[in-house]
């Protein structure tokens, strides 16, 4: 996929998060994030600094743009930046920075990319909840709180990475 | 890619992460109230655990020093409690304090043990004090709570000591501050361990009790605390053999303090003219 149809879709898909934010809550116990998904799904050509920037102005936009708390999402998504790399390492190989191509569903299967999916939004929850419940919320509560949200985030992920790499199916 | 750049590389990807995170870090804290107490409270936390640690770094580095100063302390407050003691006789007239009139005539200098062999029969001792020093041939070498060793010989600088950890070694000790007095020697295998001989049968005693020097010598002063009963059994059928656990490992010493009788020159002659005519009795 090109890299200007990537980010005009990526860019879709921030502003999606943003309503999300702002017209979405359904309970505190749901945390609904696109992010992780975004960040990850950067072209593997891009190096770590460049999607660590990238995440910092994602979450930056979603928190300027969202009525939540300025910087909230952007700390949780940095780390995801910095650990795409040795998560595609990790979950899929060395082939992919061998060949420099872009994972999909397609290529690599339900099961790796949820795999992918699951520990980037795993990581990005467990920092948002500890950041947003500030040391105030009983364990109990931020524990439920990750355990429905992850799920219902690993399906919406599942969505948009489908939808980003769509262009590699079709071609 | 080059050694070198991809070092470059991580460190470049370290700061800049570093650096955004502290960003999004002080944007939370400025636009949550809750969030900015949270941060505050857990940069305390870090920075209470990094001090500690810190501290706890500084504090075993300077356990040398410390452990020379608390020698010095130990050596001041020695010669405060010879002082004291000798005072406490003279006030009291030529009859007070028989049994432990020896503490006032010790002088003290404090060392630190330069070498000690332990793994042998016959140990030895080597102390960061001589003559220069004041130290003679024939005084003890005592800790708070032990007899070390004797001074053997004495060089300019350094002293060479027989240990307590040697068979031919004995102190005079006794059971408690007035129970009946017997020779303490080394039992020839732990570190911590000594065994006090020839107590009489009719002697009680139990086990916890602490045994102390007798002070029936011109090199040791009396009541050092040397250790505590724990056994005994009986040697030839006419003595008890006390089982020792000494309260000063002999294995972990460091600092320790030479005392030196002054009035030893006087008490050997007495001594070997007692001998003399124990001999000439004899024949």
């Amino acid at each position: 996929m090109k890299s200007s149809r990537f980010f005009a879709i990526y860019l879709c898909f921030v502003l999606l998060q943003v309503l999300l934010c702002n017209y979405l809550n359904l309970t505190y116990y749901l945390t609904l994030s696109l992010l992780p998904v975004l960040v990850l799904l950067i072209p593997v050509r891009y190096s770590t600094i460049t999607a660590i920037i990238i995440a910092a102005v994602t979450g930056f936009l979603v928190d300027f743009l969202g009525d939540g708390v300025l910087g909230l999402n952007m700390l949780a998504l940095i780390p995801i930046g910095l650990l795409r790399n040795g998560l595609l390492n990790l979950v899929f190989g060395q082939e992919v920075f061998a060949h420099k191509e872009d994972v999909t569903i397609q290529k690599y299967g339900l099961l790796k990319f949820s795999t992918y999916i699951v520990i980037a939004q795993a990581l990005f929850l467990i920092i948002y909840i500890a950041a947003d419940g500030a040391g105030t919320r009983p364990f109990w509560f931020n524990a439920l709180r990750f355990a429905i949200s992850l799920p219902a985030g690993t399906l919406l992920s599942l969505f948009v990475a489908d939808t980003l790499t769509k262009d590699y199916r079709d071609r | 890619m080059p050694r070198k750049s991809r070092t470059i590389t991580i460190i470049l990807t370290a700061a800049i992460f570093i650096l955004l995170e502290v960003a999004a870090l002080s944007m939370i804290v400025r636009g949550g109230e809750l969030q900015g107490i949270w941060v505050s409270r857990l940069s305390h936390r870090v920075m209470g655990a990094l001090w500690g640690s810190s501290e706890s770094v500084r504090d075993y580095f300077s356990l040398k020093s410390q452990n020379e100063s608390l020698a010095q302390e130990n050596y001041r407050l020695s010669l405060q409690v010879a002082r004291m003691q000798n005072a406490i006789e003279n006030a009291g007239g030529p009859d007070a304090g028989v049994g432990d009139g020896f503490a006032g005539d010790f002088r003290y200098i404090p060392g630190a043990i330069v070498k000690m062999s332990k793994n042998k029969q016959h140990n030895y001792i080597i102390i960061n004090k001589g003559y220069e020093d004041g130290v003679r041939p024939q005084s003890g070498i005592i800790t708070s709570c032990g007899a070390i060793g004797i001074v053997e010989a004495v060089e300019r600088n350094y002293s060479y000591g027989i240990a307590f950890m040697n068979t031919s070694f004995n102190v005079s000790a006794r059971i408690g501050s007035e129970g009946v007095v017997g020779p303490l020697s080394w039992d020839g295998r732990s570190t911590n361990k000594a065994i006090l001989r020839e107590i009489p049968l009719q002697t009680r005693f139990a086990q916890g009790d602490t045994v102390f020097t007798s002070g029936y010598s011109t090199i040791f002063p009396p009541d050092i605390p040397l250790g505590t009963v724990t056994g005994s059994g009986i040697q030839d059928g006419t003595m008890y053999e006390i089982y020792v656990t000494l309260l000063e490992d002999h294995a972990a010493l460091r600092y320790i303090t030479i005392v030196d009788h002054t009035g030893r020159d006087e008490i050997i002659p007495l001594e070997q003219m007692e001998d003399k005519k124990e001999g000439e009795n004899e024949e």
